[in-house]
């Protein structure tokens, strides 16, 4: 970057309007009664500054090991941020427990919950190794969900709250291909502009349609649900049936299956009632998808990109369909997702075309 | 075996000929009314030009030709139940072989992809009718009918597509002159260089590019300006993360970044003397945080502030433009919104400039808090009354439609969608922006899918569609009439007999770019007002040059440009078809202010009594009202402020003021 004499000034009188910068609060002090092997969220003060001041991880906390009461679990599809791994947890306190609402909303999470979801790549360059990039926790307060954002320092030791975002360059060996790029973490603004429902802020993944598979704990295989019951994490009775989405990475799975839990997890955050986009004519949410025309089957695009894309999506024509064009791009006007991605996710974009090549009619 | 053969060489020759028949222009088949099947699109002569929506990209054609031996209108259609799923497209062209000229086309006007065209031919002329696989080269069937003669509709313009396969680069979506000779340029921006069609006096374009590492690109949009005031242009880039500044250097021959540290999901930039100090400073809406704005200390340094111009915490803004809506000089700022949900970030907002940059959010008051979706908004005087009116154009019709609103003069705005033609419109789109189209001397509106609405001078609108959406806007070959900008392609507008103007201006105290400048026209009795902007509907930018059309008026009577310094020109009596160059203060009119409160006429234009705000009777010496020629038509003896003009005969007058302490102030109107 190129730069001059001519520079920016921060004018410290704007800094009460800018969000990322009010919340954090100078404060550290874990609970001092809480055993030393013990999770500590003490609600009056987190976020604290430190990761490792919760105690979610036990040992070295760059392995990732959960500490005991803290639950790992993965969602069926998982949401596409630049090809970066994840493992996500959650914990909440002695004696409390969610609800069961619906197979497509989120548990409903008493209040001391955290959610915590860790960043990462393998095969870094150089040296071949795991970068845990950042963590992500929402806690639940009395006054509702908040956003605690870490950043890893190089020597993963320890991660840092920091709400203002920031780029780290990244490049990984992924399948034997080298893969880079300029890696976005989010600041609290840009946390929310998915994380919301009619601006409230919200967990998005944690719903008993994404959660309803096995997983292999350290004490065997366990639908996470079962294991959640089992924790103590959540009470009351599941509905014998979930209406649960397939992980779209499997090929032996229906494609119309695949492709609707893919844009579940990807969109639905936003086109959906009440979220980021909801005044644009597609419903992406899993259990909205049945209508083809919730797709965007046949729908005009609320912005017109190009004449000949006069659809969302088109029978059997990706050069006409909207959505291929957006999935498929990376310009940040003209991409969607919106935000979390600045690589094309050749999987979800091979998915999309199969299935509208699929498709022979308008409904 | 034998038999095998014979039938391949039967068939091998009526093949031939049937490829051969339709293959190209010059073996086109005779056609007349009725219906015709294509077995598969694969003629060698691809259909040029393209007549039709979407472009290049077909690699065979079909070719027919039909003479009619009537003045007809003429439907050629493949929307037909055989055709159901399939995807055509067919160009209807006149002239000859090797010099075809459109005459007409279509893509998908049909069910589907099918197409669907109606045009007028005359009898004895022969058209060709061509489809091509730009889409697939499957086989469909095709109808021709031939009904009785109907007048097509009018287009008050029509625009021809020139393609420029020079201009290139990522970012295409702006137009202003760079280099200070008022002709419009073609501005590109890409991650290492700026790229720059210069326009010649000749029509020609030069073409220069300067390299520079840009690290927020205009994904946004983009506006122009001379921040540092050295003569050449600089750009604002507003991207997701944050924004990028480019400084032309002193003798515009390469730019210079700087970039801010901050956090900006930009939407629409904007350059605009926020403050008011004579230096322009920037704007950029934030999607999801209050807004944000660069002050210019005066040398071109610009400090980032955040607060006090629309501070909803979840963001929501879109489009911003500023507009002077009560007429007291400054710019205030109106944002378009959007937000899903039961979000309250979606209400638009006006902000009122209260000068040294004060603003006051007047959005409940004026009646101009409204949760449409709308990613911009274009603002003029749709019914030439003095004030700006707007057109919030609406980009989802979830939360309402389109709104035309009314300025009623008194900081207030009254909803007359209702039978304007907005309320039956049913496209929508992200970008408004306002122009005047045809020169008719009414601003019409560019927006709602590819369409224009044409302004009918009663605060009624008329959509035509165009085959192209909403582009950069400039005059990209110096005739009066503003054309459009898409990508490549440029669309230029083939003009009409209506007269026009063209202001450029200069600023010497306030910024050189004169925006924020009001600019008023008196023509025949009309008077007609300009915003000067840099930044309007969501994501263009459009020509700093002012323009208007002043329809079949050969003469106008005066030009009044109100710099945002306070000072006022007045240029009289300039020629019809021309362009005008305004430097601040060149040509004076007279004082403004009377113990710095400033003067004002009202209503203009006035009927029987014409008033005069901020001024004591008993401060004024004498008053006199002449007309544009200077030649005095009414001397007042008894100073009022109020004042009796039902005897004087329509036009523009000046009114001058001498006041008893020696000093005059003198300011124009309009006798309806």
């Amino acid at each position: 970057m190129v730069r001059t004499g001519l520079f920016f000034i921060t004018v410290a009188t704007s800094v009460i309007f800018y969000t990322a910068c009010k919340k954090v609060e100078p404060i550290e002090i874990p609970d001092p009664g809480t055993p030393s092997n013990k999770v500590s969220l003490v609600l009056s003060i987190v976020p604290y500054q430190k990761l490792s001041s919760y105690r979610f991880f036990q040992g070295d906390i760059k392995n990732q090991q959960p500490a005991d009461g803290v639950m790992e679990y993965e969602p069926i599809s998982s949401l596409f941020t630049d090809y970066a791994l994840k493992k996500r947890f959650i914990w909440m306190p002695d004696g409390k427990s969610a609800d069961y609402v619906a197979d497509s909303d989120i548990l409903n999470f008493p209040v001391g919950t955290a959610l915590i979801k860790n960043f990462y790549y393998d095969h870094v360059m150089p040296g071949d190794v795991t970068k845990i990039l950042e963590t992500r926790v929402m806690i639940k307060k009395a006054s509702g969900w908040i956003f605690a954002e870490y950043i890893w320092n190089e020597e993963q030791t320890e991660a840092y709250l920091d709400m203002n975002g920031g780029y780290v360059d990244i490049t990984w060996n992924r399948n034997g291909q080298e893969l880079s790029t300029n890696y976005r973490i989010p600041s609290e603004t840009e946390c929310k502009v998915c994380h919301k429902l009619n601006d409230v802020p919200i967990p998005i993944g944690v719903k008993p349609q994404n959660m309803n598979k096995n997983y292999n704990y350290p004490d065997g295989v366990k639908n996470q649900l079962q294991k959640m019951i089992e924790m103590g994490y959540l009470s009351g009775s599941l509905p014998p049936n979930i209406n649960t989405v397939v992980n779209y990475s499997d090929a032996t799975q229906p494609l119309e299956l695949r492709l609707r839990s893919y844009l579940d997890i990807n969109c639905a955050h936003c086109h959906s009632a009440g979220k980021h986009c909801d005044y644009r004519p597609i419903r992406l949410g899993f259990s909205e998808t049945v209508s083809k025309t919730n797709m965007g089957l046949c729908v005009e695009p609320g912005e017109m990109i190009d004449p000949a894309m006069n659809y969302i999506i088109s029978p059997s024509n990706i050069n006409r369909s909207v959505m291929h064009f957006r999935l498929n791009a990376t310009n940040e006007s003209v991409r969607m997702p919106l935000l979390g991605r600045t690589l094309v996710h050749q999987e979800g974009v091979q998915l999309l075309e199969d299935w509208i090549n699929s498709i022979e009619f308008c409904e | 075996m034998k038999r095998k053969l014979f039938l391949v060489t039967a068939a091998l020759p009526l093949v031939l000929t049937d490829v051969v028949a339709q293959s190209t222009c010059n073996t086109a088949l005779p056609v007349t009314a009725g219906l015709y099947t294509v077995d598969v699109v694969d003629g060698t002569e691809v259909p040029m030009p393209v007549c039709a929506p979407n472009g290049t990209g077909a690699s065979a054609g079909k070719w027919y030709v039909y003479t009619p031996t009537d003045n007809y209108t003429v439907r050629v259609s493949t929307d037909l139940s055989q055709n159901t799923g399939k995807d055509t497209r067919v160009h209807i062209y006149t002239g000859s072989c090797g010099a075809l000229v459109c005459h007409a086309g279509d893509d998908d006007s049909g069910a589907g992809y099918l197409s669907l065209i109606d045009f007028s031919v005359t009898q004895g002329v022969t058209y060709y009718i061509a489809f091509d696989n730009k889409w697939n080269s499957t086989g469909f069937d095709f109808t021709i009918t031939e009904t009785p003669f109907v007048e097509p509709p009018v287009y008050p313009v029509t625009f021809t597509e020139n393609y420029f396969p020079s201009i290139t680069g990522d970012y295409k979506i702006a137009i202003a002159d760079m280099n200070g000779d008022y002709l419009d340029d073609i501005v590109t921006v890409s991650p290492n260089q700026v790229q720059i069609h210069y326009q010649q006096v000749s029509g020609a374009y030069t073409n220069t590019t300067y390299p520079v590492n840009i690290t927020y690109l205009p994904s946004w949009s983009m506006a122009i300006g001379d921040i540092d005031k050295n003569g050449f242009n600089d750009l604002v880039l507003g991207a997701g993360s944050g924004v990028t500044f480019l400084y032309a250097n002193a003798t515009g021959t390469g730019f210079t970044e700087v970039t801010g540290s901050q956090y900006v999901f930009s939407q629409r930039t904007n350059f605009v003397d926020i403050n008011n100090d004579g230096h322009l400073d920037a704007f950029v809406c934030h999607d999801v945080d209050p807004n944000v704005y660069y002050l210019n200390d005066g040398t071109g340094v610009l400090t980032f502030h955040q607060g006090g111009l629309g501070d909803h915490d979840e963001g929501g803004n879109y489009g911003s433009v500023w507009v002077d809506y009560d007429n007291d000089g400054d710019a205030d700022l109106f944002i378009a919104k959007c937000r899903g949900g039961s979000s309250t970030a979606k209400f638009n907002e006006l902000h009122r400039n209260d000068g040294n940059g004060v603003f006051t959010n007047v959005s409940t008051a004026a009646n101009m808090y409204d949760p449409v979706q709308t990613w911009s908004s274009a603002w003029n005087d749709y019914d030439n009354d003095g004030y700006m009116d707007a057109l919030i154009g609406a980009s989802s019709f979830t939360d309402g439609s389109h709104k035309l609103m009314r300025n009623n003069g008194d900081g207030t705005f009254t909803d007359i969608t209702s039978g304007s033609g907005w309320e039956t419109n049913t496209q929508s789109s992200i970008e408004y922006v306002t122009f005047d189209f045809d020169n008719d001397g009414y601003a019409d509106v560019m927006g709602g899918n590819q369409s224009i609405s044409f302004n009918n001078g009663d605060l009624t609108f008329t959509p035509m569609s165009y085959s192209f959406p909403v582009g950069s806007v400039g005059d990209m070959n110096n005739d009066g009439f503003l054309d459009v900008q898409n990508g490549s392609r440029i669309y230029m507008n083939d003009g009409n007999t209506n007269n026009w103007l063209k202001i450029h201006l200069k600023g010497t105290a306030s910024n050189i770019n004169g925006i924020g400048a009001r600019v008023e026209l008196y023509s025949g009795g009309m008077k007609q007002i300009r915003d000067v902007r840099s930044g309007e509907g969501f994501r263009h930018m459009h020509s700093l040059n002012v323009h208007f059309g002043v329809g079949t008026n050969t003469t106008i009577d005066s030009v009044l440009v109100h710099w945002p310094s306070g000072t006022i020109d007045n240029v009289l009596a300039p020629d019809v078809n021309q362009s005008v160059l305004v430097i601040e203060g060149a040509h004076p009119l007279g004082l403004l202010e009377v113990d710095g409160q400033k003067v004002e006429l009202y209503p203009n234009p006035a009927s029987d009594q014409l008033s005069i705000k901020n001024l004591n009777a008993e401060d004024v010496e004498s008053m006199r009202i002449v007309d544009v020629q200077g030649r005095e038509i009414m001397t007042l003896g008894q100073p009022s402020s109020t004042l009796n003009i039902s005897s004087i005969q329509s036009g523009m007058y000046i009114l001058q003021v001498d006041l008893k302490n020696g000093k005059r102030y003198s300011d124009s109107f309009i006798k309806k």
